[in-house]
């Protein structure tokens, strides 16, 4: 694999409702805001690669329309799409484009703009993923009572109420670890000048006088629904070099694929998962993208962390199945501030989704904060310690799709 | 020596309106029989890219039900939310930029579920176009129209497109749409949409899934015996609908010349053997002879009129059918690739071309083909 | 750092919309075997004979083994709470199905507690997400044993199986 580094990163402002601009407007300003950070024109970019999640919006295929907004018209494009893993797989997407030696130079484009939907929170498209089900369900006599229950709860929630409860049984973490991150991620987010939810000086207690909407999740854990659009340019090492000071490079990536984990698969079948916090396919993605990497030990060489998670639970289930602790026992170093902006692994220093959810793009978002902080342009969120290889990760799907990549300040090998 | 890629099996469905499946069923059974083709095993395979859009399959994540039953459990997955070649195009990229051996690409759409003419009025801008009422079978007719005009060709041979496409499908097991004794007087006077397009001369509505397996040079040259080797590869996305000229498929010309160059070919109707392009409409497949440099503009018609792109011609245009007999939207494209594997391999029996060495396979997605890509397929590496 | 606009005035709106109610689904006949063995109080699941796992509802496909699952097999109506959530006490206005309040139409009590719980029924090895029901919200703990609660008049439809209940009291 050739060496490529992401060499310039976009974002746009993340509000509940951006109702200043079109969609197309929208991405076009992420768009603008990547080329002038990377220094080069559109003219000098081969490919794009862009997705979002389209039953949001209700425009299908909206890079046909919006493209020319951003210069697509005349180029190369691919649209990709998995769901909550979209921004991270279309980031991979650019990653594996620039690799291949088919382009030089990529911009990886995803965004999402709820507002658009009249629904609140992201409903319409969210419902559509388990309607086919529902429908099928409710022809063969599913009780009314039942389905209340399940969407009731489950409507803000979702899936991850039970991943939440799986977690907490395993490993010992209370409620008021919940809390602790997501005062963290809101803190996090208020020195993030692009973030939706921004609270300096959060603090646990202010979260955990929010209204509790399902054991154990409270309004004050969960993630909003966001406008925004982010961007990253990635480039071959010749270019790369030329234009940027400190590239970010890639270092290993995959999107490992599990079994539905929680809501049945199609036609309203069971799934073998019993454990939907065991989450094997992050595990292997994780292993597949350090060894391409050439990461043995990732407790001692990662320096920082983005991941996925708009429930705060997440965020310790998963550092452990990247490999950041050892199972079961995130909580406990979460709690000593390991994690935090100047601690030994910081999590999620930009807010995370925690703070700020454009569906589409917030895995690609991951990606770009973890370029930022190697390239050193994070700003008032860039963390004290060098960083030398981070870790950006997205999970979607009904949490059965993982994306992992590895960024590091040097190429691999 | 650049690294190629090889396609060392595929699989389609029988297409149909209502293949009376599951999607899962489908795509199960289609990916099953790739892989028997190529003579591997689900463990074999490194990653899997697949094809289908949110919108026409009724799903939001339209692949999260189906990653068990395209063989993906526990490996790399992605999808691709367009036609099925570039799919095969992503797939190619993951392969060649080292990390994976075998890639195995699929796509599928079941028309059935939704009309995907209502989907194409979606992809309309919702400020404008939208507002104002129209579809994607009237902006096509409008294109009609005006390539009509523009180069004095008559409705006649948009109806002999679709002659020439629904007669060769008879001898094609898989295609949808096939009437052996169909004349030029039933095309015109089949139920008329939006002047010049009729309902021949439209894609019919298909439920189908296509399948492809990828192996980088190593691996292929060591597991399959007649690889079919992807020579050249381009894909380029035009303006939208307000500012194109409907009257030329210019990223179809990018594209062309893109695979072209790739493959090392300077005149196509020399250098290849047989032609597989997706034309939803009967006029642009037309203009597709225009854009890949078959001939000069506005002279499409002319070719079709001396048979030279008929299955015995000189340079054979959809031996298999081609869109108008079996249209899977994201399926399409990959079809069109598998059909020309078939045609290099010599497997299309009953509309095999002799002695085909290269064939071009080409893909489309938008209203009036906005979105091109060409793949050009050979022999030999 | 790059645009950030300091106003946003708002830019105009139009109505759009998109028929998702228009989409036809194919499903296999799966579900209605399993609602029917409900009626005489059993509960399917389906067996792969490659891994050994059982999925309940039954499913036709097992993705590890990449082979059709045709056996079914019934599991037992005893089983563990493999986890659970209890929800807020239930409010009339607070929540729409379909345009109708669910305490108005009389489907759910005022102030009562929903339990949604994922059952493993012994000899699956898959979640039923059902209700639990005639239990005391503060007494659930995962592990639970509980047993399917069966609807006094089996219709050979999914309402059969009521929810679940536990085994001591």
């Amino acid at each position: 694999m050739r060496n490529v580094a992401i060499i310039g990163c976009g974002q746009t402002k993340h509000s509940s409702r951006r109702r200043d601009v079109s969609v197309a407007e929208l991405v076009q300003e992420a768009v603008y805001n990547a080329l002038q950070d990377a220094g080069i024109s559109m003219k000098e970019v081969e490919g794009i690669v862009c997705g979002n999640m389209q039953g949001f919006g209700g425009v299908a295929q909206p890079d046909l329309w919006l493209g020319d907004w951003i210069g697509a018209n005349g180029k190369q494009v691919i649209r990709i799409a998995t769901g909550g893993t979209t921004g991270g797989s279309v980031g991979q997407g650019a990653l594996y484009a620039v690799a291949s030696g088919r382009f030089d130079v990529a911009l990886a484009v995803a965004w999402e703009k709820h507002s658009d939907s009249k629904e609140a929170g992201a409903t319409t498209g969210l419902m559509h993923v388990g309607a086919g089900n529902l429908f099928l369900a409710l022809n063969y006599g599913l009780s009314l009572k039942n389905l209340i229950a399940t969407t009731a709860v489950g409507a803000a929630a979702g899936v991850a109420v039970y991943q939440a409860r799986f977690y907490m049984h395993r490993s010992g973490c209370t409620i008021e670890h919940l809390d602790m991150v997501s005062a963290k991620a809101r803190r996090n987010a208020a020195k993030n000048p692009y973030a939706h939810l921004q609270w300096p000086n959060c603090q646990p207690e202010d979260i955990a006088k929010t209204e509790m909407v399902a054991y154990p999740f409270r309004y004050g854990h969960i993630c909003p629904a966001s406008d925004g659009a982010s961007c990253i340019v990635v480039a071959e090492e010749k270019i790369a070099r030329k234009k940027c000071k400190h590239p970010a490079w890639l270092k290993g990536l995959a999107s490992y694929s599990d079994e539905e984990n929680q809501l049945q698969s199609e036609g309203y079948g069971g799934v073998g998962v019993i454990d939907p916090s065991e989450q094997m396919g992050a595990r292997l993605s994780a292993k597949k993208a350090y060894s391409m990497a050439g990461i043995v030990d990732p407790k001692k060489e990662i320096d920082l962390a983005e991941i996925y998670q708009p429930f705060p639970s997440q965020e310790l289930i998963f550092s452990e199945r990247l490999g950041l602790f050892d199972e079961g026992s995130a909580w406990r170093y979460m709690e000593n501030g390991e994690t935090d902006i100047n601690g030994r692994i910081p999590i999620s220093v930009s807010g995370g989704v925690n703070a700020t959810n454009a569906i589409g793009s917030s895995a690609l978002q991951r990606i770009l904060e973890s370029a930022l902080q190697i390239m050193g342009k994070a700003g008032e969120h860039q963390v004290p310690k060098k960083v030398r290889n981070a870790v950006a990760h997205g999970w979607g799907g009904v949490t059965n799709y993982v994306t992992v990549t590895v960024l590091g300040d040097s190429p691999r090998g | 020596m650049k690294e190629k890629v090889a396609i060392i099996g595929y699989g389609q469905s029988h297409h149909q309106y209502d293949l009376n499946q599951t999607r899962e069923d489908m795509v199960f059974d289609v990916v099953k029989e790739a892989l028997k083709s190529a003579g591997i095993s689900r463990s074999d395979i490194g990653t899997v890219v697949s094809a289908s859009t949110d919108f026409l399959d009724g799903r939001t994540i339209s692949n999260v039900f189906l990653s068990m039953a395209v063989g993906a459990y526990l490996k790399d997955e992605s999808k691709v939310e367009e036609d099925g070649s570039n799919a095969l195009y992503y797939g190619m990229m993951k392969i060649l930029s080292g990390a994976y051996d075998i890639a195995l690409v699929e796509a599928h759409t079941m028309a059935w579920t939704f009309n995907p003419h209502q989907v194409w009025f979606y992809t309309l801008d919702p400020l404008v176009e939208r507002q104002m009422g129209f579809d994607d079978i009237c902006l096509s007719a409008l294109q009609a129209r005006m390539y009509m005009e523009k180069y004095g060709v008559s409705e006649k041979s948009l109806a002999k497109v679709a002659v020439k496409s629904l007669s060769q499908a008879v001898k094609n097991p898989y295609a949808h749409r096939k009437l052996k004794k169909i004349t030029v007087e039933q095309v015109l006077k089949s139920k008329k949409f939006y002047e010049p397009l009729t309902e021949l001369m439209i894609s019919p509505l298909s439920d189908g899934c296509a399948v492809v397996i990828l192996a980088s040079e190593k691996k292929a040259k060591e597991i399959c015996e007649k690889p079919v080797w992807i020579q050249g590869i381009g894909t380029y996305q035009d303006d939208y609908l307000r500012d194109r000229d409907l009257l030329k498929l210019n990223s179809l010309k990018k594209a062309g010349k893109s695979a072209y160059k790739m493959a090392g070919i300077k005149n196509p109707m020399r250098e290849i053997d047989v032609f597989e392009v997706s034309a939803r409409f009967a006029h642009e497949e037309l203009m597709i002879y225009e854009a890949l440099g078959l001939c000069k503009d506005g002279e499409g018609a002319k070719l079709l009129e001396k048979g030279l792109t008929s299955g015995n011609g000189k340079i054979p245009v959809n031996p298999s059918g081609g869109a108008l007999s079996a249209d899977p939207i994201c399926a399409t494209g990959l079809i069109r690739v598998i059909e020309a594997v078939r045609q290099i391999k010599g497997e299309a029996d009953g509309y095999q071309v002799k002695g085909v060495k290269r064939a071009l396979a080409h893909g489309q997605f938008g209203i009036c083909a906005q979105k091109n890509t060409v793949v050009i397929l050979g022999g030999e590496r | 750092m790059g645009y950030l606009k300091d106003e946003r005035p708002q830019t105009m709106m139009l109505d759009g919309s998109w028929a998702v109610g228009a989409y036809r689904y194919k499903a296999l006949p799966l579900l209605k075997e399993f609602a029917l063995a409900l009626k005489e109080k059993k509960i399917l699941g389906s067996l792969c004979t490659g891994c050994g796992k059982v999925v309940v509802p039954p499913r036709n496909i097992c993705g590890r083994c990449h082979q059709r699952m045709d056996e079914k097999i019934v599991v037992s109506e005893l089983g563990t709470i493999t986890c659970f959530v209890v929800s807020p006490p239930v409010q009339k206005g607070k929540y729409k199905l379909f345009g109708m309040d669910p305490v108005e139409t009389g489907i759910l009590k005022e102030g009562e507690e929903l339990i949604p719980v994922f059952v493993r029924f012994d000899g699956s090895d898959a979640n039923v997400n059902c209700l639990l029901i005639n239990a005391d919200p503060k007494k659930v703990f995962i592990g639970m044993r509980v047993r399917a609660v069966w609807a006094k008049e089996l219709k050979g439809n999914l309402s059969d199986l009521e929810g679940v209940e536990p085994l001591e009291k």
